[in-house]
């Protein structure tokens, strides 16, 4: 028997789903391009030029949801890491767009930096379950125009892992796109192999970003896989209910699906949100609260509804640093999450709302990420696992240590293998020096960065990114 | 006159827009002092609900339909206020705007209701604003402060460049700019020159209030 999470009965999801075409229908969103208004008008929206404003049909949505593909793989450089959706199992993501890090020497929180995201980026290598790279942090000492595709650079120099990024503006894409054709090694821009793909945020309620929706327009012909990700948070940006916040952000992510379906259909969508609620008093986005995590469970049941791949925001906290807080947090935002069955979750590594990176805490989280998998995985009740004859053979009294299914069996995937836990004795702890899982997380993290890179690119490859970035940097910034 | 100032009062403690806004028609309708108007009506119903809100009482969402009715009946009166006989001065004048590029508006909402609520007069341009928009604004309002917001590391810049706008101008030593925005930290501030960061709202009211060495309610 497996653990599962629902929130949602058979019925709700249909309410869910009806009250977001209602929205759609009649609230309608705003496309703030007039090349989008124009594909959307032929697709049968009724337009207001003026306000740009869509109302989307019923038939629209059905329409999309049709020709979105149920299958995708996010692949990686390295095949073994390509991440086929739907998943038996939840891969995880770095988590994009902070802009703080806490120093792995001083501890000290600082502005994010370049070297920053190529740390990251060969730590997060090394997770088992880290299948999507995407820049957790901007390098503020790029030029602003140049930052994603730096960032994006950093990624592919120092993972073999599947890069994900935003694309805020249509002048990236080229750079973008010229990147993968150097590590791809072949002159098609598409090889078949979706090494990249992108996430993409509509601001709500209700409105999509003139330069990131036109970017993302002109990136479809690509046909690189999107994760269409709204953020509403229920009393500021979203209604303030949860059930209409669900709505809400369910409303704007069948926007994205009907606007880029019908821009080239077939292209990758993913279904996903990391909306939320605000602090009442402050107006600030709580993540580790009991409300965001019940919105973020009914968000991946309506993915799987209409049967798209999911990525749900998660592992989450609004802690400053490493402490009680973001642990309960941090597990709080996995395990009802995880047990739901999100393809992959978002991210590791992160604190204050998903604004300040730790190494050490990606290592941490991988630890959370492990252990909420195997409490996923649940009990195996089978032929293989009924030991009556262990248990006849021990009788009363005794113990089982010696026993041949014993031995082969703490070493199944029954008995979970931690890594960073303490589960010794007392005086073990202290002569280990008394470390905390922050420490042994940051010196883990510390051999990861000494270690040499597994699968590095080639110094030439290398040196063909950095000189695109070079020249992104000059004249982007023109 | 007494039971309508009161009702003034109530209409912005209690975030009834409509009300105010008849209140404020009617005060213009009747000729009524506006300085009474004001600092025995709505200005006491703003202090109020700044109060309830110090106090754990009033939640965001109170704070902000109460600085609301306030702007919309401030906004009835503006031209009668503006008037020296009037008697009627506000504790300053602050403009504020989430910068070109940039459409997110929801944090300089909120800090634009905690000052209201604290007696300042706030001039929202709204979200996306073209640089040349908000100097205009300033030349035309002369606001003490100007409250520069971004929520994009990309759009950050251009706070940064409205400062050096007001350099050019020759106007940059007649106001104090704030900045704030999920990527602007401290240092940003610093560097490109700004009077003042704050990272939230509660923090934004103390920082004008220390800019212009008046005293305010601490929220």
């Amino acid at each position: 028997m497996m653990m599962q999470t629902q929130v949602l009965s058979p019925e709700e999801k249909k309410m869910i789903h009806e009250e977001s075409i209602r929205i759609l229908e009649e609230v309608g969103i705003k496309f703030p391009s007039e090349r989008a208004l124009d594909i959307l008008e032929k697709g049968g929206a009724v337009i207001d030029r003026e306000k740009q404003v869509a109302y989307l049909s019923r038939q629209m949505v059905d329409a999309a949801l049709k020709v979105a593909p149920k299958e995708i793989t996010l692949a990686a450089r390295n095949e073994a890491y390509d991440f086929r959706m739907p998943s038996t199992f939840t891969g995880y993501h770095m988590d994009g767009c902070g802009m703080n890090m806490v120093d792995l020497e001083t501890g000290e929180r600082r502005s994010s930096v370049l070297q920053d995201l190529a740390d990251s980026a060969r730590v997060f290598d090394e997770m088992e379950l880290g299948y999507i790279y995407w820049p957790p942090v901007s390098p503020l000492d790029v030029p602003g125009q140049a930052r994603s595709i730096a960032a994006t650079a950093t990624g592919l120099i120092n993972t073999s892992k599947h890069i994900q990024d935003e694309m805020k503006t249509a002048k990236e894409i080229p750079y973008v796109m010229e990147l993968l054709k150097a590590v791809l090694g072949d002159d098609k821009l598409r090889v078949g192999r979706d090494i990249y793909s992108v996430v993409y945020c509509t601001v709500s309620p209700l409105c999509h970003d003139t330069d990131m929706l036109e970017a993302n327009l002109e990136l479809c012909k690509y046909k690189v896989p999107v994760v269409a990700l709204p953020m509403p948070a229920a009393a500021t940006t979203g209604p303030a209910s949860l059930y209409s916040n669900v709505a809400l952000s369910n409303a704007e992510t069948l926007s994205v699906l009907v606007m880029f379906e019908l821009t080239e259909p077939g292209v990758p969508i993913i279904y996903a949100s990391s909306l939320g609620i605000a602090n009442p008093r402050n107006g600030l986005f709580q993540f580790g609260m009991p409300e965001t995590i019940i919105q973020l469970v009914a968000i991946i049941e309506m993915g799987k509804y209409y049967d798209l791949p999911t990525t749900i925001a998660g592992c989450a906290t609004d802690a400053k640093g490493y402490g009680g807080q973001a642990m309960m947090e941090k597990m709080a935002t996995n395990l009802p999450l995880i047990l739901a069955k999100p393809d992959t979750l978002v991210g590791f590594g992160m604190y204050e709302c998903s604004t300040t990176l730790s190494l050490s805490q990606i290592i941490i989280d991988h630890e959370v990420a492990r252990y909420c998998k195997r409490l996923c995985e649940g009990m195996n009740i089978a032929p293989e696992t009924d030991f009556f004859e262990d248990i006849k053979s021990v009788g009363q009294g005794g113990h089982y240590l010696k026993q041949k299914s014993t031995r082969a069996a703490v070493r199944s995937k029954e008995f979970y293998q931690q890594e960073l836990l303490d589960k010794g004795s007392y005086d073990e702890w202290v002569s280990m020096g008394s470390r905390d899982m922050n420490t042994i997380a940051r010196e883990n993290a510390l051999q990861i960065l000494e270690a040499e890179q597994k699968a590095p690119l080639s110094k030439d490859v290398e040196k063909v990114l950095k000189e695109i970035v070079e020249e992104a940097s000059i004249k982007l910034a023109e | 006159m007494k039971e309508l100032l009161n009702k003034m009062r109530v209409s912005v403690l209690e975030g009834e827009e409509e009300d105010a806004v008849a209140l404020a028609k009617q005060a213009l309708a009747e000729k009524l002092d506006l300085k009474t108007v004001m600092d025995e009506g709505f200005v006491l119903g703003i202090r109020e609900a700044g109060q309830l809100y110090a106090e754990g009482e009033y939640y965001l969402p109170d704070l902000v339909c109460s600085a609301d009715a306030m702007k919309s009946a401030l906004a009835i009166l503006d031209e009668a206020l503006k008037k020296p006989a009037s008697g009627f001065t506000s504790k300053g004048k602050i403009v504020m705007t989430t910068v070109q590029g940039d459409v997110h508006d929801i944090g300089k909402i909120i800090v634009g209701a905690m000052l209201t609520a604290v007696g300042y007069e706030i001039y929202d341009l709204g979200s996306d604003v073209p640089n040349v928009v908000v100097l205009e604004a300033i030349y035309k309002i002369k606001p003490d402060v100007v409250g520069l917001s971004a929520l994009l590391t990309t759009t950050m810049v251009e706070q940064k460049n409205i400062i050096e706008d007001l350099k050019v101008a020759g106007t940059r030593n007649g106001v104090k700019v704030i900045v704030g925005g999920a990527p602007v930290t401290h240092e940003w501030a610093n560097k490109i020159g700004a009077d003042g960061y704050s990272d939230d709202a509660i923090s934004a009211v103390e920082l004008v209030n220390r800019l212009l060495l008046r005293e305010g309610m601490k929220a």
